[in-house]
């Protein structure tokens, strides 16, 4: 099993990043990578169970089930159900974690797949680099690092 | 139950940081509260249930337990055992986990704790300033954390 971990700091509030990373259907909101986002079935987003179809900059579709959301440990689960890359298993996780004494927040995104083992090295750093650290990037951005 | 929380980044990577905290008998080496520490019954500070016999610079004495240790997940539990400070049900926990961008490390300190009544707010302000913060402050200029 492939593990990806991906952690950094977005100087603003836990609370100010957690509402904008909470929204299962927010993706195109604050990642660059994505165009469009729906929730299937019209179910709210928070619905834990619930679907988001969505299109990446590239054309790519890719389908995520939310398997868990806590306002209160500020952390996000959802597994890959359909999507173009060589993977399967695929569970990942979204954390925050307030960093209190700059008032600041630590951030983590952790995947765990399985694919073959010669696929591994590049899937781990795609998922890791284009995906997650480009995420992080962008909230940077937003928030003002 | 007052629950204290203190955490931070620290400018280097996390297993030079778990190096000094894993010490559970390392607090007399920076933390400027302790003045001297001692692992009773002569324990590898690293055995899980030793106990820490602290004197803290105004001379007080204080014992600690060790609770749970784990290299893998950068992580120790502890509680109190003896205290002049009216601190009771006391456990803390301290996690390390890496900052990959920047090659940094996420540092959180917690603890609970339970007081007698009306005393709540003046004991979380002493665990979470003196020893705490002060603590974290301590570590960040330690010589081989730096650079």
């Amino acid at each position: 099993m492939a593990r990806v971990y991906v952690s950094s700091v977005i100087n603003a509030p836990a609370a100010k990043v957690w509402a904008r990373v909470r929204d299962f259907n927010g993706l195109p909101n604050w990642h660059p990578g994505i165009a469009e986002s729906r929730i299937e079935n019209g179910e709210p987003a928070d619905k834990v169970g619930c679907v988001r179809a969505f299109a990446l900059r590239n054309g790519d579709r890719l389908r995520e089930k939310l398997l868990g959301l806590s306002d209160f440990d500020m952390l996000c689960t959802y597994s890959i159900l359909d999507s173009p890359m060589p993977l399967t298993n695929y569970v990942a996780s979204l954390r925050l974690t307030p960093v209190t004494d700059q008032d600041h927040t630590f951030i983590e995104w952790s995947a765990d797949f399985d694919c073959a083992p010669e696929l591994e090295a590049e899937l781990v750093s795609g998922v890791g680099g284009n995906v997650f650290q480009t995420g992080f990037d962008a909230l940077n951005r937003a928030f003002g690092a | 139950m007052p629950r204290v929380v203190r955490s931070t980044i620290i400018d280097a990577p996390v297993e030079r940081l778990w190096a000094v905290l894993r010490d559970f008998n390392g607090h007399e080496s920076w933390h400027p509260i302790v003045a001297k520490s001692t692992i009773e019954r002569g324990y590898p500070s690293d055995k899980i249930g030793c106990v820490r016999r602290f004197t803290m610079q105004d001379g007080a004495e204080l014992r600690e337990q060790l609770l749970a240790l784990s290299d893998l997940d950068m992580t120790f539990s502890y509680c109190l055992l003896e205290t002049p400070i009216p601190l009771f049900n006391y456990v803390a926990h301290v996690r390390l986990l890496p900052v990959t961008d920047g090659n940094r490390s996420f540092w959180q300190w917690e603890g609970r704790f339970t007081t007698p009544a009306g005393r709540e707010t003046e004991l979380a302000d002493l665990v979470a300033n003196d020893v705490y913060s002060n603590g974290i402050a301590a570590v960040r200029q330690l010589p081989e954390l730096a650079g």
